[in-house]
């Protein structure tokens, strides 16, 4: 029994305050409001009911949504979190014995995502009503999302033992078992609850989920003939509803049975769905095709069977591209003639992104361009004349060359491929231009290959056209809009992204931020940091941690929601997803940029003044701006009507403000390094194998004097590529600073860096040595050079010298790429020597197309040219528009 | 490219596709909370790297089940424009149709559409079979009227 609290409530009252906490969690708040206004006016200083009403009077619809253009948070729940708060203090003094007290306190800090301190509220409160079944329940949910399966396993029994005859219960704790590594308890579970079910309505979706659900847990323990029949079994009976998921599951358990009955299996979900590679492989795998080694003889046997597929099912792509994979010599050649000739004639704009996969060895590099080329030859019109072969087929092939020859390839094949041509692929899209100038898509690929070629300015323009030639499309505005960020024209980019935000929203970035869109934050990141605002940098990546962490907290309700819906695989997945959220392309982009922005300020705290007063100056400017734009529109529009915005409106939807709106103090907190190593700790596990995020683990591990784990990142970081050139200079860092300690750190740290030291780097060797050997063993890699550059400089190396190292990137059998080439000329002045202007002209020889290396009074001149490009067209948009 | 079953893994790179192609976006936990409720009917199309290019986000509303009325409703479908006139929209609506009869029996398919919409109507009309029911004066955000729109199912 739970102790009785002194302050308990009568039975009647204490039923009120049940059903109140059920609306709450219903989120019928209307009526919970209703409820505690019942219960205060009997006991107004009962400890719980002011908080909890105060909880309530608040909206955040959680599992209901409407059109979802019109779902934002509202911001008044924010303004009331403190006052719940203040609320709930007041309670507990009243009754801190009360289970209610902490119930309530607990459902507080759950909201505000507090999620540790829930549970221990919980507890507290399961101190005093060991058996209350809500806050049970509460604690499960919290177990499950801070992933404490021992304890929730713990809990889960409880509630069965509590109330046995709710399905749910069972279904719960055979989850929790399985989260908790438990799968034949899981089993067990299921078991006995499917042999006591009764009634089971005919065709219950639930039920069958939950038979899915037991069936994928018989296969995850390996029992796959157990598996079988209990599939078998119940898809006869037409317990199990899906049959999809019957088929796959079918399919898969009888393959890893090795029954010959599984291609057949497989051919049936070829049947039902044509372009699923996944079934494709099934089935060349259930013929004994070795996928991912193939001999030369599995290799026939598959084309042989691909062929047949392609040949049985004519609407379907995949059989003839997985063919071309398989493929070799002359039989590729033949292949890749058919696949480019129907693509081409049927006029496919991914033709080419399609088949870049082939592009791995140079003999299929030459098979495809030499179809290709033949194709053109056979459509091209005679000089003068346009009827012959078909325009569009012309058209596509120019289109599919110009991507073939404006190919990058990735990396150094062993066998290296061409180089790309980029005049080459602008010749062929001008000709292309000429012939159709009315085809987005054009305009598109001129785009890509000038953002190849270094020109972003020239890539941002040609977008734009593309972009007018569908307005409607935003698609085509998005890209736009993103040329422009690489081309550093944000101004622009936010006015193209606002075409197509809503227009209630503070501004473009404002809405696309709170849709949670990464892509955006990335990219306006990224161009903030290539213009050296770092603080506005900061701000964007941030930002994107925080979608982050959204992700993470949406998860809270299905650990409730999907037990009830009985969806338990998807449920899985769903956790599964979740722990591994973090390794998202822009969850890393995000944490290694503000990672290295942290670092950068550490190291340079001026950064934080020059950021603090650009951004001044900028708020004077805009405030100059408007009022001129003010003075100007006086004059022009005085009968415009004004939009009538209620007081209202004003309030209620205005968010809460932000106090660091250009991210300056951001920038400068004291604790930067602090926040970089918790935005770096999720990629330690989730993107282990990325040299870079070890080499900023480093970065901010031996800065906050972690030596340790600054150890621990270059280990991992060598035994991914011991050469690497980011290494290197971090290598030499770290022995130059632990050199330089002033007195070695007590053990056992300071003996294990000494020990580890030399394992990462010999120690009988002079840094200068080390060095000179590393750049010896690369002296024909670009950024190798850098890196060694920057370490001769480190040394104390004179400038000539370094000059005089950099400068053999410019030989002409050394490899140099834009990138490393325009890295290297910011180094060179970032030293101040003397032979800037001369890298930056042979660079402008080498590049002839790229604007990268244009002087800055060149560069902005190009770029006024392009933003009045745009204003024009964009003006024109308009009075295109307007009748 | 490669059509299948939608995963939890895939609704970023969903809402991406979606934030890119159309003005009509939704949260996260939107996304989740269709995949989490319905998770047989939500398809996509991926790249050889395993890039979303398309998908379609349905669901069921048995709100009138009483009555035999379960039906699927397609929330969102788009394709990134360079891998459009492939086929793989319809390909994406056929599944999900197929699911929704199959697994929720499902009696019709209906969706909203902007009524200037060309490619999405050609699509739905010409291609799947749909009929205008009605028309929804300013459903969008911007104003502009949607059409209405259903398959019935055969089963
Ligand atoms: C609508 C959309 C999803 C179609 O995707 P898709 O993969 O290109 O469509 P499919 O290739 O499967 O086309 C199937 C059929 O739809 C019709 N169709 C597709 N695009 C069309 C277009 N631009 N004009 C006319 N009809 C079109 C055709 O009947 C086509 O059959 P066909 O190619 O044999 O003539 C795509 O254009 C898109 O993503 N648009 C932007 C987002 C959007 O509007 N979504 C719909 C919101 S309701």
């Amino acid at each position: 029994m739970a102790p009785s609290s002194k302050r308990a409530l009568p039975s009647k009252e204490a039923t009120l305050f049940r059903e109140l906490l059920t609306l709450y969690e219903t989120r019928q708040l209307k009526k919970g409001v209703k409820t505690a206004d019942q219960i205060l006016k009997k006991f107004p200083e009962h400890g719980g009911e002011d908080p909890s009403r105060s909880a309530m009077a608040r909206d955040l619809p959680t599992t209901h949504f409407r059109n979802p253009v019109y779902e934002r948070p509202v911001p008044s729940a924010i303004r009331q979190a403190r006052r719940r708060h203040w609320l709930v203090k007041k309670g507990m003094r009243f009754d801190l014995t009360s289970h209610i007290c902490w119930h309530v306190f607990g459902l507080i800090q759950k909201d505000e995502k507090n999620y540790e301190e829930a549970l221990k509220s919980y507890t507290q409160a399961l101190r005093f009503d060991k058996e209350n079944i809500n806050i049970l329940r509460d604690s499960a949910q919290l177990q499950t999302q801070l992933r404490i399966y021992d304890g929730l396993v713990e809990t889960r029994h409880t509630l069965l033992r509590l109330r046995p005859s709710l399905r749910q219960h069972w279904i719960a704790l055979a989850v929790a078992h399985h989260l908790n590594g438990n799968l034949s308890s899981a089993k067990k579970i299921l078991e006995h609850y499917e042999y006591s079910l009764k009634n089971i309505p005919d065709y219950d979706v639930e039920h069958s989920e939950t038979l899915l659900y037991h069936v994928r847990i018989l296969e995850d323990l390996g029992e796959y003939a157990e598996g079988l029949s209990l599939l078998d079994i119940n898809s006869k009976s037409r317990a199990i509803v899906d049959r999809t998921a019957i088929m796959e599951f079918r399919a898969r358990l009888l393959s890893k049975l090795r029954d010959t009955d599984a291609s057949n299996a497989w051919r049936a979900l070829i049947d039902h769905n044509s372009d699923c590679y996944e079934y494709y492989r099934g089935y060349l795998a259930s013929k004994d095709v070795d996928l991912d080694n193939p001999s030369d003889e599995s290799r026939a046997q598959a084309l042989a069977i691909l062929q047949e597929f392609a040949s049985q099912l004519p609407k379907a792509a995949t059989p003839r591209r997985m063919a071309l994979s398989f493929a070799t010599g002359e039989q590729f050649s033949d292949l890749i003639q058919q696949y480019l000739r129907s693509g081409l004639t049927k006029g496919v704009p991914s033709l080419f992104a399609d088949i870049k996969g082939l592009y791995t060895e140079p003999q299929k590099y030459k098979a495809i361009q030499e179809a290709a080329e033949a194709i053109l030859q056979e459509n091209t019109p005679p000089e003068g004349q346009c009827s012959h072969g078909e325009p569009t087929t012309y058209l596509w092939t120019l289109c599919f060359l110009a991507q073939h020859y404006s190919y990058v390839p990735r990396a150094t094949p062993s066998q290296p491929l061409p180089s790309p041509d980029f005049e080459r692929a602008l010749a062929l899209l001008s000709t292309a231009i000429a012939h159709t100038p009315t085809l987005p898509e054009l305009y598109t690929l001129r785009a890509r290959v000038l953002k190849r070629a270094g020109d972003p300015l020239g890539a941002a323009a040609a977008m734009n056209e593309a972009r007018l030639l569908d307005g409607q499309d935003r698609f085509l505005n998005t890209k736009c809009a993103k040329y422009h960020l690489r081309a550093g024209m944000i101004d622009e980019a936010i006015q193209f992204f606002g075409m197509f935000t809503k227009k209630d929203a503070a501004n473009p970035g404002a809405d696309l931020e709170e849709m949670q869109s990464t892509l955006y934050l990335i990219e306006a990141g990224d161009a903030e940091y290539r213009l050296g605002k770092l603080h506005l940098a900061l701000k964007r990546y941030v930002a994107v941690d925080k979608i982050f962490h959204e992700m993470e907290d949406d998860q809270y309700d299905f650990h409730g929601y999907s037990l009830r819906k009985f969806n338990l695989n998807i449920y899985l997945n769903l956790l599964a997803w979740e722990d591994r959220l973090r390794s998202h392309p822009a969850y890393v982009t995000a944490a290694l940029q503000a990672s290295r922005i942290f670092v950068k300020v550490h190291d340079d705290p001026s950064l934080i003044t020059a950021a603090s007063s650009s951004v001044r100056l900028s708020d004077a400017e805009k405030k100059a701006r408007k009022k001129a734009k003010k003075a100007a529109s006086k004059a022009h529009d005085d009968k415009k009507p004004a939009t009538a915005s209620t007081a209202d409106d004003t309030v209620e939807n205005t968010p809460a403000k932000d106090d660091d709106p250009d991210g300056v103090k951001l920038l400068g907190a004291a604790d930067g390094l602090d926040r970089a190593a918790k935005l770096l700790q999720p990629l330690e596990s989730l993107a282990a194998s990325n040299i870079d995020a070890w080499l900023v683990i480093y970065d901010v591990a031996v800065r906050r004097k972690k030596y340790l784990q600054a150890i621990k990142a270059l280990k991992h970081a060598q035994s991914l590529d011991s050469e690497h050139a980011e290494l290197h200079t971090r290598l030499v860092d770290f022995k130059k600073r632990a050199s330089a300690f002033p007195q070695v750190p007590p053990a056992p740290i300071g003996p294990l860096v000494t020990t580890s030291l030399a394992t990462l780097l010999p120690e009988e060797v002079s840094l200068e040595t080390y060095n000179s050997l590393y750049l010896q063993r690369h002296s024909g890699c670009a950024p190798a050079v850098l890196a060694a550059a920057r370490v001769l400089h480190s040394l104390g190396s004179a400038i000539d010298e370094v000059d005089a190292t950099l400068f053999t990137t410019l030989a002409d059998d050394a490899q140099l790429d834009i990138v490393t080439a325009s890295k290297i000329l910011d180094f060179l002045k970032a030293i101040k020597s003397s032979r800037v202007e001369e890298y930056r002209l042979t660079c402008v020889s080498r590049f002839p197309l790229s604007t990268v290396f244009m002087t800055q009074s060149e560069l902005s001149q190009k770029q006024k040219q392009t933003a009045e490009g745009t204003t024009a067209l964009v003006e024109a948009e308009k009075l295109e528009v307007v009748p | 490219m490669n059509i299948r079953l939608a995963r939890m893994d895939d609704l970023p790179g969903m809402q991406a596709t979606n934030l890119q192609n159309l003005p009509e976006n939704y949260l996260m936990k939107f996304w989740i909370y269709h995949a989490a409720t319905w998770p047989q009917i939500s398809f996509v199309a991926e790249d050889h790297k395993g890039r979303i290019v398309g998908y379609v986000l349905a669901k069921i509303d048995d709100e009138s089940a009483d009555k035999g009325e379960v039906h699927g409703h397609v929330n969102s479908i788009s394709v990134l424009r360079s891998y459009r006139r492939l086929g793989l929209a319809k390909k994406l609506m056929l599944l999900s149709q197929e699911a929704m009869v199959d697994v929720y029996k499902a009696s019709f398919v209906s969706l909203h559409v902007r009524k200037s919409n060309k490619a999405a109507i050609g699509l739905y009309r010409d291609s799947l079979g749909f009929e205008v029911v009605s028309v929804e004066q300013k459903y969008y955000g911007d104003g502009e009227d949607a059409l209405n729109m259903r398959l019935t199912m055969k089963r």
